[in-house]
C-alpha cells in the first residue's frame, strides 16, 4: 500500500475501526451511523466535499477488516461506497451517508424496469441481497443492465421483504418496487454500477479477511488450552497441519487483496482477491468450526457467525458466476495454437 | 549440435536502466534471442542438449539475466530483489527449459555469499555464472531425507584437509555436474544439527562415484553420489564447522522465499499453452467453453493470482529490510500444490481430443504429461508439504507441542 501525499499510511485506521466497531456492539442502526461517522470512518473514500477523507480504496480496507473481525452489524461497506457513488450527481444525500445522518444500502442482486414521466422515473421489478434494507431511509437499485437510481424506502410502492440468509448480524432483505416514482435527478449513470461492483470485490475479500482471523485466533486459542487424551489439542499433527492450512489460506487473502490495490491492479486482480477470500475464508471459518467441536456451534462461541457472514459475502457477490466470468474472459483472450509458440 | 547463435548483450546500455525501461530490455532480449527449439510451447521444440543449454544459460548471464542481485565484484548485475522480480517475470512468461545449474546460482551461490572467504566468492561466483561450474546439492542421505539432522556423511580434519565418507541421495544432475554442495558431520550423530559443516567437493575427485537413478519420467535425472575417503581441501570448506546447519537454514530461509521466482509467470504460460491448444481441438475447444471448465480456469488463474502475490509481497518485504523467517513455507505449500491441481487439470482435458490427434495437440500433452510427472515432485523436494505444514504450525503460528 502507498504513502498518501499527506503521509498518511492505511494501517493507521485500523486502531481507530477496531474501537469504533466494537463501541458499536450495543447500538441500534442509527446510532452506529452517527458513532462511525463521528470516527471519520464513513466518508474514508468520499470527496472532501461531501465531508469525506478522499482516500484511495486501500484506506477503506483496514475499516472493513475490522468490521469484519468485530462482526459489525451495519451495512459499512454499503455506506462507504455510497459515499462516494453520490458524490457528484447527488451531493447532498453523500453527505448525509458520510454524516451518518442517512442509512442507506445497495441491493446487490436483481434490477428493475423504468419508465420516464416527464421529469419522474417509475420504477419496476425486484432485487435481492439487500443489506439491512428493513432499517435503512435509501438504497441503491440497478436499473436494466445499465444505470442505477436511489430510492427512498419509504417511498409509495417499496416493500421489503425478509429473506433467506445465512448471516443473521446484517440481514439480507427482499425488495419488490411496485410503480415506485422518484425524481429523474436521482438516476446515476450506468458506469457506476461497474465501479460499485469492482471496489465491492476487494471489499468484500477484506471483511472476509477480518473474519478469517478472528476464526484462526480462535481454533489456535482453543487448539492450545482444549485438553483430550491427556495432552492439548495442538499436540496432534493433524490438528496442528489443520492449522498450518488455515494460515496459508489466511494468507492468500490478505496478499491478494495488497495486491488488487496496488498501482498495477485491475479487474482481474480484484475477482481473484475476492474469489480467493470466498475459498479460503469458507475453508478457515469452517476449520475453525470443526476444531471448535460442539463449542463452535453455541454462541459463546462466534466462529459460525463469521462462517454465517463469509458464506454470505461469497454469495452476495456470485462468487460462482464470478469464477465462471473470470475463466472464460481468460479464455477469450487467447488465440488457437498455431506452429508459432504461445508466448509470442 | 545445434548452433546457436546469440545476439551479443547489450551491457552497455542494459547496465543503466531500471525499472519498466528494465523490463523492455530484458523482454527484448529474450523475444530475439531464445531459440524456437528450446521453447517447449512450439512445434520446434526439441529438448536442448547440456552444452546447448550451458551456451544458452551463459549468453542469459552475459545479458543480464543471472547474477542479478550478486555483487559485481564478484561477477553478479548488483541490481535490486525488485529488479530480479522483473527479470523473472520475463523470464517466467516464455516456455525456457528449466537451468541446468539453478543449485550453483540458487543455492551454492547464496550460501556462499552469505559465509564463503573473498577467495571463494572470487573463485566460485563467477565461475557458476559462466556455467563453467554446474553444481548439484549433496544434502539428502538414504537415513536423512526430510530429518536432515540425521545424516551420517562424516567429514574428519587432518591439518588442511578433510576426508569425507558417505552417501548422498536424490543427487539431481550429479551426472552433469563439476560441484557438489555436501552437508556432512564433523561430530557424533547425536549432536543432530550441531557440527554440520559444508563443502564444495569436486566431482572429478578421486574417491567420489556418481551412480544415476532412473526416474519416474524414464531419464537418468537424479544420482547416488557415493564419497570414499575423499580429500577436501579447508580452502573448499564453506563457513566455518559448526557453522554449516545455521548457515543452510539462514539461506534456505530466503531462498525458498525467492527461488525460481519466474515460477507464477511460467505457471501462467502454461496455462495459456494449455487453452491455446484445447481451442486449436473441435472437441476440445467445445469442452473450454463449458460453463464446468470455466470455473476450472477460473480456479487455475486465482491460483496463480495468489502465488503471484505472494512472491510480490515476500519481495517488497525483503527490499524493506523485513526479515522472511519461515514465510517462504507458505508460499512453497502453495504453488506445489496449486500447480500439481493444474497440471492434473490439463491431463483431464487433453485426454478427451479428436481423433487424430492435431499437431498442437500432440506437442502439449508431451508438454503437460512432463509437467505433470515434474508436478509430483514439487510437494516432496525443498521440503516435503508435510515438513512445510509442520514449518509453519510451529514457527509461525507456534503451536504449543507440550503436554
Amino acid at each position: 500500500m502507498s504513502l498518501t501525499g499527506e503521509g498518511l499510511q492505511p494501517s493507521e485506521f485500523a486502531v481507530t475501526a477496531a474501537r469504533a466497531v466494537a463501541d458499536c456492539a450495543a447500538l441500534g442502526l442509527r446510532e452506529q451511523a452517527r458513532h462511525l461517522a463521528n470516527d471519520g470512518l464513513l466518508g474514508v473514500i468520499a470527496s472532501q466535499d461531501v465531508g469525506g477523507l478522499d482516500l484511495p480504496l486501500a484506506f477503506a480496507v483496514p475499516v472493513v477488516v475490522a468490521a469484519g473481525a468485530g462482526l459489525l452489524g451495519f451495512p459499512l461497506m454499503e455506506a462507504l461506497l455510497l459515499g462516494r457513488a453520490l458524490q457528484e450527481s447527488l451531493p447532498r444525500a453523500a453527505e448525509a451517508v458520510v454524516t451518518g445522518e442517512m442509512l442507506a444500502t445497495i441491493a446487490w442482486q436483481g434490477s428493475v424496469r423504468a419508465e420516464r414521466e416527464g421529469e419522474s422515473i417509475v420504477l419496476n421489478g425486484w432485487v435481492a441481497r439487500v443489506a439491512c434494507a428493513a432499517e435503512v431511509d435509501s438504497l441503491l437499485v440497478r436499473i436494466g443492465t445499465g444505470a442505477v437510481a436511489l430510492v427512498p424506502t419509504d417511498s409509495e410502492g417499496v416493500v421489503i421483504e425478509d429473506a433467506s440468509g445465512l448471516d443473521l448480524t446484517v440481514p439480507e432483505h427482499s425488495v419488490r418496487l411496485q410503480g415506485v416514482t422518484i425524481p429523474a435527478a436521482s438516476v446515476l449513470p450506468a458506469s457506476t454500477w461497474n465501479l460499485l461492483c469492482s471496489d465491492a470485490s476487494v471489499l468484500r475479500a477484506a471483511t472476509i479477511l477480518g473474519s478469517a482471523e478472528v476464526c484462526l485466533t480462535l481454533a489456535q486459542e482453543h487448539a492450545s488450552t482444549r485438553r483430550q487424551f491427556g495432552r492439548a489439542l495442538s499436540y496432534n499433527q493433524a490438528i496442528r497441519h489443520a492449522l498450518a492450512r488455515q494460515k496459508l489460506g489466511l494468507e492468500g487473502i490478505r496478499h491478494a487483496i495488497t495486491r488488487s490495490v496496488g498501482d498495477e491492479a485491475g479487474a482481474l486482480q480484484r475477482d481473484a482477491a475476492f474469489l480467493a477470500a470466498g475459498v479460503y475464508g469458507s475453508a478457515v471459518s469452517e476449520g475453525a468450526l470443526q476444531i471448535h467441536g460442539g463449542m463452535g456451534f453455541t454462541w459463546d462461541v462466534p466462529v459460525h457467525r463469521h462462517l454465517r457472514r463469509v458464506r454470505a459475502l461469497q454469495a452476495q457477490g456470485e462468487a460462482s458466476g464470478t469464477m465462471a466470468a473470470l475463466g472464460r474472459r481468460y479464455i477469450d483472450a487467447i488465440t488457437p495454437a498455431s506452429d508459432a509458440a504461445v508466448s509470442g | 549440435m545445434t548452433v546457436i547463435e546469440i545476439t551479443p548483450p547489450e551491457a552497455a546500455t542494459t547496465g543503466e536502466l531500471s525499472g519498466e525501461a528494465y523490463r523492455v530490455a530484458m523482454r527484448r532480449w529474450l523475444r530475439a534471442n531464445l531459440p524456437a527449439t528450446f521453447r517447449s510451447d512450439s512445434a520446434a521444440f526439441s529438448l536442448p542438449t547440456l552444452s546447448q543449454s550451458i551456451a544458452w544459460e551463459a549468453a542469459m548471464y552475459r545479458a543480464g539475466l543471472a547474477g542479478i542481485t550478486w555483487p559485481k565484484a564478484y561477477g553478479g548485475h548488483g541490481r535490486t530483489l525488485r529488479e530480479h522480480l522483473i527479470a523473472n517475470q520475463e523470464i517466467g512468461a516464455l516456455a525456457i527449459p528449466e537451468s541446468v545449474n539453478s543449485i550453483g546460482k540458487e543455492l551454492a551461490g547464496p550460501i556462499i555469499l552469505a559465509v564463503g572467504t573473498e577467495e571463494q566468492k572470487h573463485r566460485f561466483l563467477p565461475a557458476i555464472l559462466e556455467l563453467r561450474d554446474v553444481w548439484c546439492q549433496g544434502f539428502s542421505e538414504p537415513e536423512a531425507g526430510s530429518d536432515l539432522a540425521g545424516l551420517r556423511t562424516r567429514a574428519t580434519r587432518s591439518g588442511d584437509t578433510w576426508r569425507i565418507n558417505g552417501q548422498k541421495i536424490w543427487t539431481s544432475g550429479a551426472y552433469r555436474a563439476q560441484r557438489c554442495l555436501v552437508l556432512a558431520r564433523t561430530g557424533p550423530l547425536e549432536d543432530r544439527h550441531r557440527g554440520l559443516a559444508m563443502f564444495a567437493v569436486r566431482l572429478d575427485a578421486k574417491g567420489v562415484r556418481v551412480r544415476p537413478i532412473k526416474s519416474i519420467d524414464g531419464r537418468e535425472s537424479f544420482c547416488e553420489v557415493f564419497f570414499d575417503d575423499v580429500e577436501v581441501l579447508q580452502s573448499d570448506a564453506l563457513g566455518a564447522p559448526d557453522e554449516g546447519w545455521n548457515a543452510a537454514i539462514r539461506v534456505l530461509e530466503i531462498e525458498r522465499a525467492t527461488n525460481r521466482m519466474y515460477r507464477s509467470w511460467r505457471f501462467e504460460n502454461e496455462l495459456r499453452h494449455l487453452i491455446s491448444a484445447c481451442k486449436s481441438d473441435p472437441v476440445l475447444a467445445q469442452l473450454v467453453a463449458d460453463r464446468h471448465y470455466e470455473v476450472r480456469f477460473g480456479e487455475v488463474v486465482v491460483d496463480i493470482e495468489v502465488l503471484k502475490a505472494h512472491v510480490e509481497t515476500a519481495v517488497d518485504a525483503l527490499a524493506n529490510g523485513d526479515r522472511i523467517g519461515a514465510r517462504g513455507s507458505l508460499a512453497k505449500l502453495h504453488w506445489s500444490e496449486a500447480h500439481q491441481r493444474f497440471a492434473a487439470l490439463a491431463l483431464e482435458l487433453l485426454g478427451q481430443a479428436s481423433l487424430p490427434p492435431l499437431p498442437a495437440v500432440e506437442q502439449a500433452r508431451r508438454r503437460f504429461e512432463a509437467i505433470y510427472l515434474q508436478a509430483r515432485a514439487e510437494t516432496i523436494y525443498a521440503g516435503t508439504t508435510e515438513i512445510q505444514l509442520g514449518i509453519i504450525a510451529d514457527r509461525i503460528l507456534q503451536l504449543s507441542k507440550g503436554k
